[in-house]
């Protein structure tokens, strides 16, 4: 497993923030490094993810696809099948098990996606916790069904109005409401970016996805795969589906951003690609950025908005350097091509997010042999997805029943209001 | 002039460099200095202020619509340190923009520009302390902050490598808001003071006459910001020079 120096990847990590959220940070660090080296920590959060989510996640063929396209046997990687539908509730299961050891009684989070914010809320309602999740308000209207479900989970979704409007800027709303609260709140953060210790205490909890991966692929292929491919947002379920393989040279780890619109500046969250990310410090921690010549964070676009992000994981901009991890990225179009062919082949709705894995993995795919194996990480199920796949493939019938809907949700609204 | 230890209380004020313009930034400091400001902060607008309320994000985010950068705010350092050799002038940024300027050309401009402290919040004191002889030779003091969650050994580690005064983060949070003040924050003062002979700025909440009443015989200096911002808001930068003056007067400052 891959381990910092003091916080810091390479040149990448560390922990720059302001003074006031250091002990917190310091907290967690001392509590992580002790939990990382006691074996029976690790036990305990892999019974919780089975007793709970229904780990280990099956290792899949994709039999009829493989074929179709003529190039290696392509494999999934179930994330899709955790309880509350991405690999993300992994993470969050983890940190609550330090938040019980911290007798925190709140949680905050950022999401973009929907998906951290869920599993949080779902953990928060387990565990009796009070939870506040920020969401960029953008992102609020493309994944409603999850804040539909935060809210009734007993979460409170506050929609974050600067700025773009997405991750970013939930994320920047979290590290404020932190500093005032830190005393009693613990930070969930959801991916492995962030401040010393989140990139790796994140990717600690995730890499139960690579163990698993690991042990399936010697038991069903009988041997390691040719090829890891996920998808990067901020890259926890890319470094989870990575992390046991670093040292295995033969497994080409393959990386996936948000190829968006366009190369354009703002129409796409690519940043470790030649020409996107810089080195950059901000939101805690130095990695690369999408930025201007005065080092102003930018404007991103996916339509995934789990991608829709400024920065990446520090180990990512770390192993990307140096060469162990290939950076890759699909536009938009591709992503909607990959999510439809999964499903139509194989039966499987895939997340837009994990979509992007689908459409790097699947070119990769095309360009080696029949003997060779390429796992995908498909990080999160489509259901979040269903206004966005509605939207890029039509039906008269969706739309006349959402009016349908829309009138007897009114009708409902002024009824109860009456009552009162 | 940075005010020397149990010297009486002077205020501190800011501009956010852009907001509303570059031009109007120039009057609007013209006009804290005639009202008795002597301590100035020059804040480079940021994409992602997380250390700021809502006040001065937004007012960041304006500004970088009208220009502002580091670049405008080394030009508008000049400028005003120039015009006004009675005051002190702070630059105040986020790390990043500092960084990808960067910061030993940027230390080197600043103080060619007049500058003569630095506020960076997300700079921990271990990213300070390298700098330290270049700084020291510029004659340039690093701010650096205490908050009432840091530790007594932080305290004494920050307050070593600390120049020019301490910034005392008043309360938990963001700036923005309201600070209470009582036996509580006069006794984490104290606690403070048992580590430093450097006069002590208290930050976060000092916005009406009556706190700087309550700060006068505590601290050396007290920054006066978000509220000046949302008076320049609110009402033009005349009116809140105004405003700044009549705060002066009213909290006996003047
Ligand atoms: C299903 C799914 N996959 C991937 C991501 C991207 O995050 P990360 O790069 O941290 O895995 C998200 C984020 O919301 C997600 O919901």
């Amino acid at each position: 497993m891959i381990r910092s120096e003091e916080g810091y990847f390479g040149e990448f990590g560390g922990r720059y923030v302001p003074e006031i959220l250091l002990p917190a940070l310091q907290e967690l660090e001392t509590m992580f490094s002790d939990l990382r080296d006691d074996p029976s920590f690790w036990q305990e959060y892999v019974g919780l993810c089975q007793e709970f989510s229904g780990r280990p996640t099956p290792l899949t063929p994709l039999r009829r696809l493989s074929k179709e396209l003529g190039g290696a046997q392509i494999w999934l990687k179930r994330e899709d099948l955790n309880h509350s539908g991405a690999h993300k509730v992994n993470n969050v299961l983890g940190q609550g098990l330090l938040v019980q050891r911290m007798g925190k009684k709140r949680v905050i989070a950022e999401t973009g996606a929907g998906q951290h914010g869920l599993a949080t809320a779902i953990m928060s309602a387990r565990l009796g916790l009070q939870a506040t999740i920020y969401m960029g308000a953008d992102d609020i209207e493309r994944q409603y069904s999850n804040v539909f479900w935060m809210r009734q989970l007993g979460a409170e979704v506050v929609g974050v109005e600067t700025g773009a409007r997405t991750l970013k800027e939930a994320l920047d709303e979290a590290l404020r409401d932190w500093a005032a609260t830190v005393e009693t709140t613990h930070y969930v953060l959801g991916t492995a970016c962030g401040p010393a210790p989140f990139p790796e205490l994140v990717t600690y909890f995730q890499s139960v996805i690579s163990q698993e991966m690991k042990q399936q692929a010697l038991d069903q292929i009988g041997r390691l795969p040719d090829a890891v491919c996920a998808c990067v947002g901020g890259g926890s379920n890319a470094m989870g589906a990575f992390s046991n393989f670093l040292d295995d040279t033969s497994v080409q780890l393959i990386g996936v951003e948000a190829g968006g619109r366009s190369f354009l500046p703002g129409e796409h969250s690519i940043r470790m690609l030649p020409n996107t990310g810089e080195d950059g410090i901000a939101q805690g921690y130095k990695t690369l950025f999408l930025q201007d010549e005065d080092g102003q964070l930018g404007d991103t676009h996916s339509i995934a908005a789990g991608l829709d992000y400024v920065g990446v994981s520090p180990i990512l901009s770390h192993l990307s350097r140096t060469g162990r991890v290939t950076a890759d990225s699909a536009t938009d179009t591709e992503v909607i091509e990959a999510f439809k062919l999964l499903m139509k082949t194989e039966g499987i709705i895939p997340a837009l997010e994990s979509s992007h894995a689908l459409a790097g993995g699947f070119k990769r795919a095309k360009e080696m042999s029949p003997d060779q194996h390429i796992v995908i990480n498909l990080s999160g199920r489509g259901d979040k997805d269903i206004f966005n796949i509605a939207h890029a493939f039509p039906q008269p019938e969706w739309t006349q029943f959402l009016q349908r809907e829309a009138k007897r949700a009114q009708e409902l609204e002024e009824a109860t209001k009456g009552e009162k | 002039m940075i005010p020397a230890q149990h010297q009486k209380l002077q205020v501190m004020s800011h501009a956010v460099v852009g907001f509303p313009t570059l031009d109007e930034n120039e009057k609007a400091i013209a006009g804290l200095v005639e009202a008795g400001v002597t301590m100035i902060e020059l804040q480079v607008p940021f994409s992602d202020p997380v250390a700021d309320g809502h006040t001065l994000v937004n007012a960041c985010y304006d500004a970088l619509k009208t220009g502002g950068s580091v670049k405008a705010t080394l030009e508008l350092a000049a400028k005003v340190s120039k015009k006004h050799p009675q005051a002190t002038f702070i630059l105040m940024s986020y790390l990043n923009p500092l960084y990808r300027y960067g910061l030993e050309k940027l230390f080197e401009d600043a103080a060619a520009a007049g500058i003569k402290a630095m506020i960076i919040p997300d700079m921990p004191v271990e990213q300070i302390e390298p700098w330290l002889p270049k700084l020291d030779a510029l004659g340039i003091a690093p701010i650096l902050m205490v908050t009432p969650n840091t530790s007594e050994e932080r305290v004494a580690k920050i307050c070593a490598s600390a120049r020019g005064f301490i910034y005392v983060v008043s309360r938990m949070g963001v700036t923005g808001k309201q600070t209470q003040w009582g036996e509580e924050f006069e006794a984490y003062v104290a606690r403070i003071r048992a580590h430093t002979d450097l006069p002590l700025a208290i930050g976060f909440g000092v916005r009406a006459a009556e706190d700087l009443k309550a700060l006068t015989g505590t601290a050396e200096i007290a920054a006066f910001c978000s509220k000046y911002i949302e008076w320049q808001r609110e009402e033009g930068s005349e009116k809140a020079a105004a405003k700044m003056k009549q705060l002066l007067v009213d909290s006996e400052l003047a």
